[in-house]
């Protein structure tokens, strides 16, 4: 509709790497502007002018994901201080749904990098592992929308869940036996079998399938 | 008194004049096409008028707009992703449901239920209330129906004449038009099936029963102008197996049955509705539920195997949703459907809001509104695929199946796979919602993880 517009070359070098459509880099351009204030970086702070993120109890390890350099495919570790609109694609390119058109190989590629971002969420200092702590971290965070719970409960219910993780991962583990953590392959494992695509996409609104109607 | 008679009879001569000449193009150009099942391609052409002409209109809203610089409502596009108002609760059932399967009567923490707050999180840094509505870039095109425009004040003299026009053809030309079309068929349908249920049975009952059904359906499918699109017609459903489809609204089983012979399941209503189903399955067999059978699902579950397991009978079409959905998502399916053990041949309907909407929903019009609405709009565009067919695999259960082919619906139709109960439709999600969800999640773990210790 409206007006025909040449792709520059760029736009479709991004949307060939991020596998977003140059309608969809178009709107999301926009709101990356609206969100840095037309600067061309953004910064932690920049996420404080989203009203409704206030309410996600994790919001501050989604923040942390986006200058996440590990999910930003970078070779470095460590986190960055602020984010271009290429690292800005590249985060959300982890939402993206999946496409009829993709075979086997890439449909289980795309499925580890979701959950590869998945676990660095989990593993907040970076040595490959979710250890009892970082679990406890998160469940913590999750539940901290509630002011009467004592962090007991919480520790407790974290402690319950990590043992569950283990027994998937690890089997019968003696008595004296440490379960260091779950590392990324466990992580894989827990979820093999389980369709997690479906669950973990952000879907844009699109006119594509109406042109096939004519 | 004797002056008028001259002018009378003039008028009654324009009168029978247009209604001849209205019957012989009905009965040229649409009715005899369709009992043979051939098109002229006039719809097509038709549509393809309309859309330019929709593509003027918009620009003079946009040019109108931009003299006054003010921005411009977009009503197609709510932001630029499909947010749904999905209950915690829910969506975190489901999540774990599909996932390690475990009891949903003791809930606890899991690492699945960070999806749903890492995808919330995500979608708001996206696009959030204040993005959503105002847009100075590009308008959707607009259709002429003043019920999808918001933007009045920028209609120019022109476009108004323009759109006096659409309405004129559209109430005093398409209408009638529409409505003794779909008397026809309907009355056809209705002696049709009653004559072919005296024959004997066999097989020139059943050809004579197929073809008075997709003729009907066909002429019902011209009264609403609607323009199909079939997609992989290879995999049609067979005998003997399930045709499951995404619903959105009571124009669904006249778009299907048009193009294949199913045998419809149902609840007997009364009224005309009553007639038509009591005729129909005269002719051949349909399965029609009395109200007080229809809440007893192993007579339902019964009824639906025998029906399946008669090869002789026709694949039964059903819409597992259980209501209307807007056409941007394909809500959870009943399993019903999924535990009878037969082939599913899934089907995917999608709709094109531009020539007119129709989703019906049915806590804001009643039926004969919506029938209305619906024959006073352009036309009805729409693309069906039909989708290669699936069978349970061994380690599944019905559930688990009902969601693989409901995947498959959403993905084809490029609609959006939700995992809530139509159900929910009904009910208005507030602001303060969002805040109790955290409390909610928290007492939803905590509560039962106390529950589970003390006991």
């Amino acid at each position: 509709m409206g007006s025909a517009h040449s792709v520059p070359a760029e736009m479709r070098e991004l949307a060939d790497r991020t596998g977003f459509t140059s309608e969809q880099i178009e709107h999301l351009h926009r709101r990356f502007k609206q969100l840095s204030q037309d600067q061309l970086t953004i910064r932690k702070e920049n996420f404080d002018s989203i009203p409704d993120l206030e309410f996600n109890p994790i919001r501050g390890k989604i923040v942390h994901a986006f200058f996440d350099k590990r999910n930003l495919r970078q070779e470095s570790d460590g986190l960055a201080d602020e984010i271009n609109f290429e690292d800005f694609l590249t985060i959300m390119s982890y939402f993206r749904p999946i496409e009829m058109n993709m075979d086997e190989e890439q449909l289980d590629r795309f499925r580890k990098e979701k959950l590869k971002f998945l676990f660095h969420m989990y593993d907040s200092d970076h040595d490959g592992k979710i250890t009892l702590q970082e679990y406890r971290n998160v469940v913590e965070e999750l539940l901290s929308g509630n002011p009467h719970l004592e962090k007991e409960s919480a520790r407790s219910i974290a402690d319950g869940a990590m043992m569950e993780a283990a027994s998937i991962c690890v089997g019968q583990m003696g008595p004296d036996q440490v379960y260091e953590g779950i590392t990324f392959e466990d992580f894989l494992k827990m979820w093999q079998g389980i369709d997690i695509e479906t669950k973990m996409h952000v879907r844009f609104l699109n006119m594509e399938t109406i042109a096939h109607c004519y | 008194m004797f002056l008028l008679l001259p002018f009378d009879s003039l008028v009654v001569n324009l009168l029978g004049i247009s209604i001849t000449v209205l019957f012989t193009l009905l009965l040229v150009f649409i009715i005899v096409p369709a009992i043979f099942g051939v098109s002229f391609g006039i719809r097509k052409v038709y549509m393809k008028t309309l859309l330019k002409i929709f593509q003027w209109a918009t620009l003079r809203i946009e040019r109108g707009a931009k003299e006054k610089n003010h921005p411009l409502y977009k009503p197609y596009v709510n932001g630029i992703i499909a947010k749904e108002p999905t209950s915690l609760e829910e969506e975190i059932k489901e999540i774990r449901r599909s996932g390690s399967g475990k009891a949903l009567d003791t809930p606890e923490f899991e690492l699945s239920d960070i999806f749903y707050f890492c995808r919330k999180g995500i979608e708001t840094i996206m696009d959030d209330e204040v993005t959503k509505r105002f847009s100075a870039e590009e308008l959707e095109s607009w259709n002429l129906l003043s019920r999808t425009n918001y933007n009045f004040q920028y209609i120019s003299l022109r476009l108004t004449v323009l759109w006096g026009l659409g309405v004129l053809i559209r109430y005093c030309f398409l209408l009638p038009l529409r409505i003794a079309l779909a008397f026809t068929g309907i009355s056809l349908l209705v002696t049709g099936t009653t004559v072919v249920g005296y024959l004997p049975n066999g097989r020139c009952k059943e050809f004579l029963s197929k073809h008075v059904h997709l003729m009907c359906y066909r002429i019902c499918v011209r009264a609403l102008t609607a323009i199909i699109t079939y997609h992989d017609r290879e995999n049609r459903p067979r005998n003997g197996g399930i045709c499951v489809a995404n619903h959105t609204s009571p124009i669904d089983v006249i778009i299907l049955a048009s193009d294949g012979y199913y045998a419809m399941v149902g609840q007997i209503h009364g009224g005309l509705m009553g007639v038509i189903q009591r005729a129909m399955v005269k002719a051949c067999p349909h399965v029609w539920f009395e109200r007080s059978e229809v809440k007893d699902r192993h007579l339902v579950a019964k009824r639906l195997t025998e029906h399946v397991q008669d090869k002789s009978k026709l694949p039964i079409l059903i819409f597992p949703e259980g209501t209307c959905i807007n056409n941007t998502s394909v809500m959870m399916f009943k399993k019903g459907s999924f535990e009878i053990g037969a082939t599913v041949y899934p089907v995917a309907i999608k709709y094109d809001p531009q020539f007119g909407d129709a989703f019906w929903n049915s806590s804001k019009y009643g039926m004969v509104t919506y029938l209305l609405r619906m024959m006073t709009s352009w036309a009805i565009v729409c693309s069906v695929w039909y989708l290669p067919p699936m069978t349970r695999q061994p380690k599944e259960d019905a559930v688990q199946f009902a969601n693989r082919v409901k995947s498959a619906i959403a993905r084809q139709g490029g609609l959006v796979d939700l995992l809530w109960d139509g159900g929910l439709k009904r009910e208005k999600v507030k602001d303060t919602f969002k805040e109790e969800q955290q409390k909610l999640y928290s007492k939803m773990i905590v509560g039962n993880h106390e529950d589970r210790s003390r006991s």
